[in-house]
């Protein structure tokens, strides 16, 4: 009986990681498919039943792990609302494409959070796997429509905090951005029971 | 006894279970002991019981006590006790035994079942242990089995070891053997190499006193050849002694000839000299025969100077004549626009008699003979002429007073209409007004009829209120009146109808169009309205998505060290450096390009140009001056200069040719050379017959030539 439960109930750190897991791949992914790194830097890896691609560079590679480190954190501590990553020209500071990583906090199962003294969720792994495999799936159809990138780009991770929240070491307050005739397209969502993932992308159309 | 053991047996297989079910040792021994007890005590009560029973069942069954003839010895002593009839107080003690032996009973039976309990207990216990001790066994047995196996294993590797080791030993041996028998035949070897080398000793000691022999031998012949090496020294010396004289012989020879040459020098200078001598005394015989001729020569340059003075006279009268010549053109020229203006006046002369004429015929035909009355009957006819155009004027200045009286009076009419046309409208208001007061005076008369009616009903009813009360007649005087009133309004209504019908008709029309097109308009709204409406609720729908994608009240940070920026910063560094380096070529190009950033360079390669240059030059002229000697020393060696005309065309000419137009040409071909006809070619046809066409060889044919020539010019000198 008691091995039963822990097979289904999720703890708002295992949630938290699963999300960052899952934006660490999310970034790669869009830094491979926009081709903001020539190819080889990558490797293939599986993950959520598909082959993904991770970005070798030593650079990139500590700046996620930094990142979500610290992200981690403050989605544990229901500090953050967002995340946008952002893919601007180098060489004037525009903002090409915005993609939105946006958290929502869920209450879980409220019955058995009160009787293990702690929020827990109980959804299915596999289940929460397969939605995410989705969003994927969805992050690289995007390159079909997503407009061509030509110039010098370089990526940069927004986080949007709450104004409470402290500001740690090497990290900084910055200006929100924004895309002038921006078109949004709304990928799909998943939810870890704890924590509701909506991905959006916000790009620069045409002219 | 049996049960004594079992028990013993029991505590030695309890003994070490005894901590597993945490009893003490000496309490199990007490349970022991008060079981021991208990066999005696149970041994006793049977006994007790059996005393009761026979008591209690003596009378009504002896069956049972005959079959047990154990117990019916102690029943019949029993029975021997209670033959005697029972006192009072022997059963008050029977029954106080009887009821305490009840209590033990009770007791025991206690006692036995808790006994049966540990039994049981124990009984599981012993099973339990019993299937540990089996898995145990089972256990062991596996293990052993497994060794067993392990050690067949090991057995037979032991074996095979053992096989490989008789192998090993096996090989030793016979490579043991193969030594001892290599080691044998390199003994035998040994010993043969030994005698080999006696022998050989012995062959080399002979050899030696040989070549000891030898060297004497040799010895004795190197004494014979020194001593013929001395005699050949001496007659050497005396050879070079020999060979000196010679030496100052020939150099003696060589002045003497040297010498001669001089002298045939001298000789051949001296005949030049003669030659020469020759030639002057020849010009010196000349000269003579022309100062002979000098008298007549003298007389002739007389005869010559005279000719030239009068040559000179006529190239002055030609002179003259010349001048004659440009004087009298000069004149023509100038005479020849004046004939020209001669000509044209004597055209014109002809044309003016022709007009003349015409005119004369022309008086004549008007009865005009001379030329008086002609201007007489001109003057009459010109005043005449002024007299008519002085009517023309004054008619035409009437005209035109007439025009202007014309253009006033239809001003003057245009004014008359327009006013007339106010008049018209003003007439038609009037007329409308006219209309409409008729029609008001209608209604007014109408009007007055109706108060006018009213009135009398008035003055009526007054009457009849004066003249009495009655109630039949005031009923028929309200009904009348009423029937007044109806047909008043009647009156008014058709009055109305009359009147409004036609502009209520144009009114609603007017209506009917302003709603039908009010309608149109509020349809376009009302559809304008619902798009603006969805137009609202698409961007209302947008503004709350942006709203919810930034949310207020949150901040938003960044890792300080991100891509973008170490990018940016990467960017701005190119920048600067590609800035830096615009700047430098520009400053390099602004002082002078190339010039300025590699004058070192530039010095060097002029430099090396001028090496080249120099080294050019020098070889070019090596080239020219070892060509010329080339040439030379071909003219010189074999007596033909070699001219190249054209491609593939040489020219030849001999050293000792009579002419320069001698000369001979050659035209290389693909299958050698050959020789083209010239002018000097025709005259050697003998040769040409001879050592072409015959021996077909050019040197031969050359040299053949050179010979010919040789001779022919030292003969020449010769003569």
């Amino acid at each position: 009986m008691s091995q039963q439960q822990t097979k289904n109930t999720i703890t708002l750190r295992g949630s938290a990681q699963i999300i960052c897991e899952y934006l660490n791949f999310a970034i790669n992914s869009v830094l491979f498919q926009r081709g903001l790194y020539p190819p080889e830097m990558f490797k293939a890896e599986q993950q959520y039943g598909i082959t993904l691609l991770i970005s070798e560079d030593a650079q990139i590679k500590s700046f996620l792990t930094n990142l979500l480190k610290q992200s981690e954190e403050w989605i544990i501590n229901k500090k953050v609302s967002k995340l946008s990553l952002i893919i601007l020209n180098v060489a004037n500071k525009e903002v090409l494409e915005c993609w939105d990583f946006n958290v929502q906090y869920e209450e879980g199962d409220v019955a058995l959070s009160k009787e293990k003294n702690e929020t827990v969720g109980t959804k299915d792994l596999k289940k929460i796997q397969q939605e995410i495999r989705d969003v994927m799936l969805q992050v690289a159809a995007t390159i079909s429509y997503l407009p061509f990138l030509d110039c010098r780009c370089s990526f940069d991770v927004l986080v949007h905090a709450k104004t409470d929240c402290d500001v740690p070491e090497k990290w900084a307050e910055a200006e929100p951005v924004s895309i002038a005739n921006a078109q949004n397209v709304q990928l799909k969502t998943f939810s870890t029971s704890l924590h509701k993932m909506e991905t959006v992308v916000s790009y620069k159309l045409a002219d | 006894m049996a049960k004594e053991g079992d028990m013993s047996l029991f505590n030695d297989v309890l003994e070490p279970f005894r901590r597993v079910i945490n009893t003490d040792p000496p309490k199990d021994k007490l349970s022991a002991a008060s079981k021991l007890n208990f066999s005696d005590s149970n041994q006793s009560i049977k006994e007790g019981l059996s005393n009761l029973l026979t008591l209690g069942k003596r009378k009504s069954s002896i069956g049972p006590e005959m079959s047990t003839p154990d117990k019916r010895m102690r029943t019949d002593s029993s029975s021997n006790v209670a033959s005697a009839p029972p006192s009072p107080w022997e059963a008050k003690r029977l029954k106080i035994d009887l009821i305490a032996a009840k209590a033990q009973i009770s007791k025991l039976e206690a006692r036995v079942s808790h006994q049966h309990t540990i039994r049981k207990e124990m009984q599981i216990l012993f099973e339990e242990e019993k299937t540990s001790l089996m898995e145990q066994h089972k256990r062991d047995e596996r293990a052993l089995s497994d060794m067993e196996d392990r050690l067949q294993v090991v057995r037979r590797r032991e074996q095979e070891l053992r096989d490989e080791f008789n192998e090993a030993m096996k090989e030793h041996k016979e490579y043991k053997a193969n030594w001892d028998r290599e080691k044998t035949e390199l003994h035998k070897q040994i010993g043969e190499l030994k005698e080999k080398l006696l022998e050989a000793n012995v062959s080399n000691k002979d050899q030696i006193s040989e070549m000891k022999k030898d060297m004497d031998e040799l010895l004795q012949a190197l004494e014979g050849a020194q001593s013929e090496v001395e005699m050949l020294k001496k007659e050497v010396t005396r050879q070079t002694s020999r060979a000196e004289q010679c030496t100052t012989l020939k150099t003696q020879l060589e002045k003497q000839t040297f010498e001669l040459q001089q002298v045939t020098n001298k000789l051949k200078e001296l005949e030049y000299e003669r030659d020469s001598y020759k030639d002057w005394q020849q010009q010196a015989k000349t000269a003579q025969k022309r100062l002979s001729n000098m008298a007549e020569l003298e007389k002739e340059v007389v005869r010559l100077k005279a000719t030239e003075r009068s040559l000179r006279d006529a190239v002055c009268n030609k002179l003259l004549l010349e001048e004659q010549v440009h004087q009298l053109s000069s004149r023509v020229e100038a005479l020849q626009p004046v004939q020209q203006e001669l000509h044209e006046a004597k055209v014109k002369i002809a044309s003016l008699e022709s007009s003349l004429e015409e005119w004369k015929t022309a008086a004549r035909n008007h009865g005009v003979e001379t030329a008086r009355s002609l201007a007489s009957a001109l003057d009459s006819a010109l005043s005449s002429q002024l007299t008519a155009t002085a009517g023309c004027s004054q008619a035409q200045s009437q005209l035109a007073q007439l025009t202007e009286d014309i253009a006033t009076i239809k001003y003057e009419r245009d004014k008359a209409t327009t006013k007339l046309n106010d008049l018209v409208t003003v007439r038609k208001n009037q007329e409308s007004l006219i209309h409409r007061l008729q029609k008001r005076l209608l209604l007014v008369t109408r009007e007055r009829d109706s108060y006018r009616q009213q009135l009398d009903c008035y003055e009526k009813e007054l009457s009849v209120t004066l003249c009495g009360e009655t109630g039949a007649g005031s009923a028929a005087l309200l009904s009348a009146r009423v029937e007044q009133l109806e047909k008043a309004l009647q009156g008014y209504r058709d009055l109305l109808a009359t009147h409004d019908q036609q502009a209520h008709t144009k009114m609603v029309e007017n209506l009917r169009n302003e709603v039908s097109k009010w309608r149109e308009e509020a349809e376009s709204l009302r559809r304008d309205v619902q798009k603006i409406r969805a137009q609202r609720d698409t961007l209302q729908l947008h503004m709350e998505r942006l709203d919810r994608s930034q949310p207020p009240q949150t901040k938003v940070l960044h890792l300080a060290d991100n891509p973008a920026a170490l990018a940016q910063k990467q960017f701005q560094l190119d920048l600067e450096a590609a800035q830096e380096e615009i700047k430098q070529l520009k400053a390099a190009l602004r002082e002078g390009g190339s010039r300025a950033c590699s004058d070192a360079e530039t010095q060097q390669l002029r430099q090396q140009l001028e090496n080249r240059d120099i080294k050019l030059k020098r070889m070019k002229e090596e080239f020219t001056s070892s060509a010329q000697e080339y040439r030379d020393v071909c003219y010189m060696l074999l007596g033909y200069k070699i001219d190249r005309t054209g491609h593939k065309n040489y020219r030849i000419s001999n050293m000792y040719a009579e002419s320069a137009d001698d000369y001979l040409t050659f035209k290389l071909c693909d299958d050698g050379i050959e020789m083209v006809h010239t002018d000097y070619s025709s005259t050697l046809g003998e040769l040409v017959e001879l050592h072409l066409h015959h021996h077909r060889s050019i040197p031969l044919f050359l040299s053949a030539l050179t010979m010919e020539l040789f001779t022919r010019t030292t003969m020449q000198q010769d003569q």
